[in-house]
């Protein structure tokens, strides 16, 4: 199936070949990922999804460079990441990448201007001034100009998501990855933090890859992945929240472990 | 009680590294006190064996009765006896030998050249007393000297001075005198008496060199025959001693001289460092108890649980305290063994470096075991207490609420306090050092100031930190500014990690300034009072040195380029019935070479009755020109004299002056302390420095200096206490370092998910150490700034009490070269605290940082 996609002639964004994880060794060892191949393509918002413990999250894991893969492959656009020492991995992450997660995004210490900009500012350079311009137009859509000088820690939990969505797009990366970004929040911020993400895709032509649990936002993709037992089971293009919970439901009936 | 045992004891098992500061501060503290106690007693006990040893041969002690004691000084001048005496000792009954003892001073000068010893134990020179007995001598090596010019020397002096039996020497009485080393001594069974250096001479040159005439001797030592103790000898040789001469036990001569080893050396060896042993529990206090404060504040979550769980405040309390007092004993009992281990060192590597460590076991009495044992425990306790308290205060609510972690820092009431107690510290000090000059006033002004740092740290540290810090954002970009904010976090907690450098540095820059402040003054003292061209001095500070020949300022005043050569000679007297130094001189030359201020009356003709007084004294006596004032000698004569001179200035002169003529009836052993030297017209200060050379060469090669050369070697003292003083602050500072090391990681820890977020969008593991590193330099640097502050007010403090409580004008010097040292190691050490927890947060797995709970 992942190879039929494949065949499109589109720019890849990122991914994984043959991927395996797993944990532990002999008696305890757990399979999290067991043989996974999925493209993401770029100018897409392609969301992972299955049950808990499906690997889902091992696998954004894996694809972005924060975890490696016990065997296969993992690509950023046609960099192979196994390749990468900890130094460039971390480089590659600052530079290609963009990360929304679902608790904790946003350093404490720093306003929230500075949490945009931070992987710039880690980077030393801030580029030239269509940068400044990208962050500009950022700001405005995600509507967080009047709390640029603000601590993470005086904005509501949905304006801190945003926050950490404007600053995974910031340095403009090759993919943006949001693990259930929306997790922590109440439905109407959950669909805001959505939205934005639907927008920069649609909009700025930028690429996500989401992993989430919840139908609803799995139906802002453009295209469902969908995870079972460390194993990619199905695809589903133009996703709606009652086509996805239905297929969820058929995992549930073939005898997929629930948790 | 049992459940918080058993809480306690599992949460030390999985927090074994939490408490790894904690237990190295408690650790290091108590070595400290415990090498100090241990080492004291030792080598009290084994001076009391070589003294016991050296004069067990002596059953009594026949000496005059009286002894004049100047201020500053431990042991009186006594009055020599009537070696006449010998014989009637000889008669009385049970007596079996008895041998008068010379005693004076006498310096070697070693093959190289250069004087052996007087930098501060005595160099003394004596009769060789043939009784093996009696003489607390012996003889190891060679023979007795038989005739004159031979002499045996103390074999530790000899190998200092690379002296051999058969090699010819000077001995400087201070007239130098040619000897011949026949034999070598031991002392007690050691090379020497500690660092002290004997020169055995026959009698009659002792006689001639060390005594003022011959028929005096210091004391009679007296064996006595077998069947007759040492009381009953004592009360044999009683009557037939005249009156002003007494006997004495040879057990109590030994205890005498204990005493005077233990009362003088030991007892400001041993308060010395016990001071220091002070400073760094005091500073391990601070760390120690910011460690419990952050542990229980990262431990609110669990506590909060206990308490909802049903246990009480005070179970939450106990828990604590038990974890603190496991800590605390297993700590203190192993910096005992540490500091006994540390004394069984030192008394094996003494004698390596050349300082005879008498033999003995370690002494380790009750005290020295139970006092670091307890304050150990009481320092670790008391750290824990409040922190304790406050775990027991949790409220079970705090359960269900997101971890706040200590955010606490600058309240009102804080600054208030503060700012109140800085305002009265300020008033007692100034109090103290201006208006009525008291050293309590001050010393109590200088407590209250460093109260008011303590409690102040949390406000000024915020200022502080981003002042501090301000250049760390454009030097480092992102990951300076991080480490700025992480260093402005918690305000309290940076406070408390810093207060502890901040009190061993601010030990150390006081030292630092009040040690630049003596040299200043010493600078000042000699430009201001000494008018002369060069000075002829025997390079030694205290009590060491055999001084100089007073021939000597004679010979160089012969030479054609010298105007005035005046030697300062020392003597000692009652006035008015308190012991006083005189010094005798020549008046009139001593007027040319010094500047002594305002004088009234004359120092022309002082003669042999008249005296020269400073004015301080002159009005303490009450006295003024023209009246008279009783003087006291040493060999029990009284005399009255005339105040002819009141003179204003005393630094290098003296108190009192009276003429050679005056001094000559009561003289002891001859020596100038320092002779004063002027050029003539035209003279230049090379040739004239050359030519005192010359002379003094002969002389036992005394040095010559020139005004700046002879302020600077009287400051050299202060340089080499500065380096000790240093030396045992290091482990003050190292036990602040911990404590900055140990927040860090417990900081790290707290910051486990906030590192991730960092490396997970791309700060690179060497930003991440820069950043935790750069934190640990800011919060040294905050240390050591206040440090430094607060050690130089307290240095003018020092400097201007000093001054206003006695008569001597003290410079106040800043040093700002050794200022700028002070607080570049500060920060240095900073960096270097932080290597640790750096590392240590570089490692965090990015994954597990991140992910959600």
């Amino acid at each position: 199936m992942s190879t039929a996609t494949a065949t499109k002639a589109t720019r890849t964004a990122a991914r994984v070949a043959d991927a395996v994880k797993v944990y532990g060794s002999g008696d305890t060892a757990v399979r999290a990922l067991d043989g996974v191949s999925v493209t993401f393509r770029a100018g897409r918002f392609t969301a992972i999804m299955g049950p808990s413990g499906s690997g889902k999250s091992t696998l954004m894991h894996c694809a972005a460079g924060l975890d490696t893969l016990t065997s296969g492959a993992a690509f950023i656009g046609d960099t192979e990441l196994s390749s990468l020492d900890d130094r460039r991995l971390t480089l590659l992450r600052r530079d290609r990448i963009g990360f929304v997660f679902q608790a904790f995004n946003l350093v404490p210490t720093l306003t929230v201007a500075e949490n945009i900009t931070l992987p710039m500012d880690l980077a030393g350079g801030w580029g030239d001034a269509s940068a400044q311009e990208w962050i500009d137009a950022l700001v405005d859509v995600v509507g967080l100009r009047d709390r640029l000088h603000h601590r993470p820690s005086e904005l509501s939990g949905g304006q801190q998501q945003r926050v950490a969505v404007a600053r995974a797009f910031a340095g403009q990366p090759d993919v943006v990855f949001a693990d259930e970004p929306t997790g922590n929040l109440d439905s109407r911020s959950g669909e805001e933090v959505l939205n934005l993400l639907g927008r920069a895709v649609r909009q700025m032509d930028r690429t996500v890859v989401m992993v989430t649990h919840d139908p609803v936002a799995a139906a802002h993709a453009d295209e469902v992945v969908f995870l079972a037992d460390g194993r990619l089971v199905d695809r589903m293009e133009a996703p709606t929240a009652d086509k996805v919970l239905d297929r969820m439901k058929a995992f549930d009936s073939k005898g997929a472990p629930p948790s | 009680m049992n459940a918080s045992v058993r809480i306690s004891v599992s949460s030390l098992r999985a927090h074994k590294r939490r408490f790894a500061g904690t237990f190295l501060a408690v650790l290091l503290g108590v070595a400290f006190l415990a090498g100090t106690l241990v080492m004291g007693d030792t080598l009290r006990a084994s001076f009391d064996t070589m003294f016991g040893n050296a004069t067990s041969g002596t059953d009594a002690v026949v000496r005059s009765a009286g002894t004049i004691t100047t201020p500053g000084e431990s042991q009186g001048v006594r009055q020599p006896v009537d070696t006449g005496l010998v014989s009637a000792v000889e008669k009385a009954p049970g007596v079996a030998a008895a041998e008068p003892d010379i005693q004076g001073a006498g310096q070697l000068v070693g093959a190289n050249g250069k004087p052996i010893g007087g930098q501060g134990p005595p160099t003394l020179a004596g009769n060789w007393i043939d009784d093996p007995k009696l003489n607390s001598y012996q003889l190891a090596e060679g023979r007795a000297p038989s005739k004159s010019g031979e002499v045996v020397v103390n074999r530790g002096a000899a190998e200092k001075g690379d002296l051999r039996i058969g090699d010819t020497t000077t001995l400087r009485t201070p007239d130098p005198v040619k000897v011949t080393i026949v034999g070598l001594a031991t002392f007690g069974g050691e090379d020497g008496m500690a660092q002290v250096t004997y020169t055995g001479m026959t009698r009659s040159d002792a006689e001639k060199y060390l005594t003022a005439k011959p028929g005096e001797a210091a004391s009679i030592l007296v064996r006595a025959g077998p069947g007759t103790g040492q009381q009953e000898l004592v009360d044999a040789l009683t009557p037939v001693l005249p009156k002003g001469v007494e006997a004495i036990t040879g057990q109590e001569l030994a205890e005498e001289n204990t005493d005077m080893i233990s009362g003088q050396f030991l007892s400001l060896f041993t308060t010395f460092l016990l001071v220091f042993s002070g400073v760094a529990l005091l500073v391990a206090t601070f760390s120690i108890h910011n460690t419990f404060a952050i542990v229980v504040a990262q431990r609110t979550r669990e506590n909060a649980l206990l308490r909802a769980l049903g246990a009480s405040r005070r179970q939450v309390t106990a828990s604590t305290l038990v974890e603190a007092s496991v800590v605390a004993v297993v700590a203190s009992a192993a910096g005992l063994a540490g500091g006994i281990g540390i004394a069984a060192g030192l008394q094996a590597l003494f004698p390596a470096i050349g300082f005879p460590f008498p033999e003995g076991d370690l002494v380790i009495s009750g005290l020295s075991m139970i006092l670091p044992l307890a304050v150990g425990i009481l320092v670790c306790l008391g750290s824990a207490l409040l922190p304790a308290v406050r775990a027991g205060r949790t409220a079970p609510l705090a359960a269900l609420r997101e971890t706040a972690v200590d955010q606490s820092g600058a309240s009102r009431t804080r600054a208030v306090v503060g700012t109140g107690l800085a305002a009265l510290a300020v008033a007692v000090t100034l109090t103290g050092v201006i208006v009525s000059p008291s050293l309590w006033l001050a010393g109590s002004g200088a407590i209250l100031a460093l109260a008011a740092f303590v409690v102040l740290g949390p406000v000024a540290s915020t200022t502080a930190v981003r002042v501090l810090g301000s250049p760390l954002d454009k030097l480092r970009g992102v990951t300076g500014g991080l480490a700025r904010r992480n260093a402005l976090r918690s305000p309290k907690r940076t406070a408390a990690t810093a207060s502890a450098l901040m009190i061993g540095v601010a030990v150390v820059s006081l030292f630092t300034v009040f040690g630049a402040s003596l040299k200043a003054t010493m600078d000042q003292t000699v430009s201001r009072s000494f008018a002369g061209d060069v000075a002829v001095s025997t390079p030694s500070f205290g009590a060491g040195g055999s001084g100089l020949s007073p021939r000597l300022a004679t010979a160089i005043s012969e030479r054609p380029e010298i105007d005035t050569a005046v030697g300062l000679g020392r003597g000692v007297a009652e006035v008015d019935g308190e012991g006083r130094a005189l010094t005798v001189t020549d008046p009139v030359a001593l007027e040319r070479t010094f500047d002594l201020g305002n004088v009234q009356g004359s120092m022309r003709d002082l003669g042999d009755d008249g005296i020269a007084i400073t004015g301080s004294e002159a009005d303490k006596l009450g006295l003024k020109t023209g009246d008279t004032a009783q003087l006291a000698f040493t060999d029990g004569k009284k005399q009255t004299f005339t105040v002819r001179a009141v003179y204003g200035r005393s630094e290098l002169a003296g108190d009192y002056v009276i003429t050679r003529d005056a001094w000559a009836p009561h003289r002891t052993q001859d020596s100038d302390t320092l002779v004063a030297v002027t050029f003539k017209d035209g003279v230049s200060a090379a040739d004239g420095k050359a030519a005192v050379e010359k002379v003094a060469t002969a002389y036992g090669n005394p040095e010559v200096q020139t005004r700046d050369e002879y302020a600077q070697s009287s400051a050299g003292g202060i340089d080499m206490m500065l380096t000790l003083v240093y030396a045992l602050l290091a482990l003050a500072v190292l036990i602040a370092l911990l404590g900055i090391a140990n927040t860090l990681t417990l900081a790290v820890h707290e910051r486990t998910r906030e590192l991730g977020l960092l490396r997970a969008v791309g700060q690179t593991r060497a930003q991440l150490r820069a950043m935790v590193r750069w934190e640990s330099v800011l919060v040294a640097a905050f240390g050591t700034v206040g440090g430094l502050a607060l050690g130089g007010f307290l240095g003018w403090v020092l400097v201007k009490a000093s001054d206003g409580a006695s008569d001597s004008a003290f410079a106040f010097a800043m040093p700002p070269f050794q200022l700028t040292v002070v607080a570049l190691v500060g920060v240095a050490a900073g960096a270097l605290a932080g290597v640790r927890p750096a590392r240590r947060a570089a490692r965090l797995d990015v994954l597990r940082a991140i992910a959600t709970e």
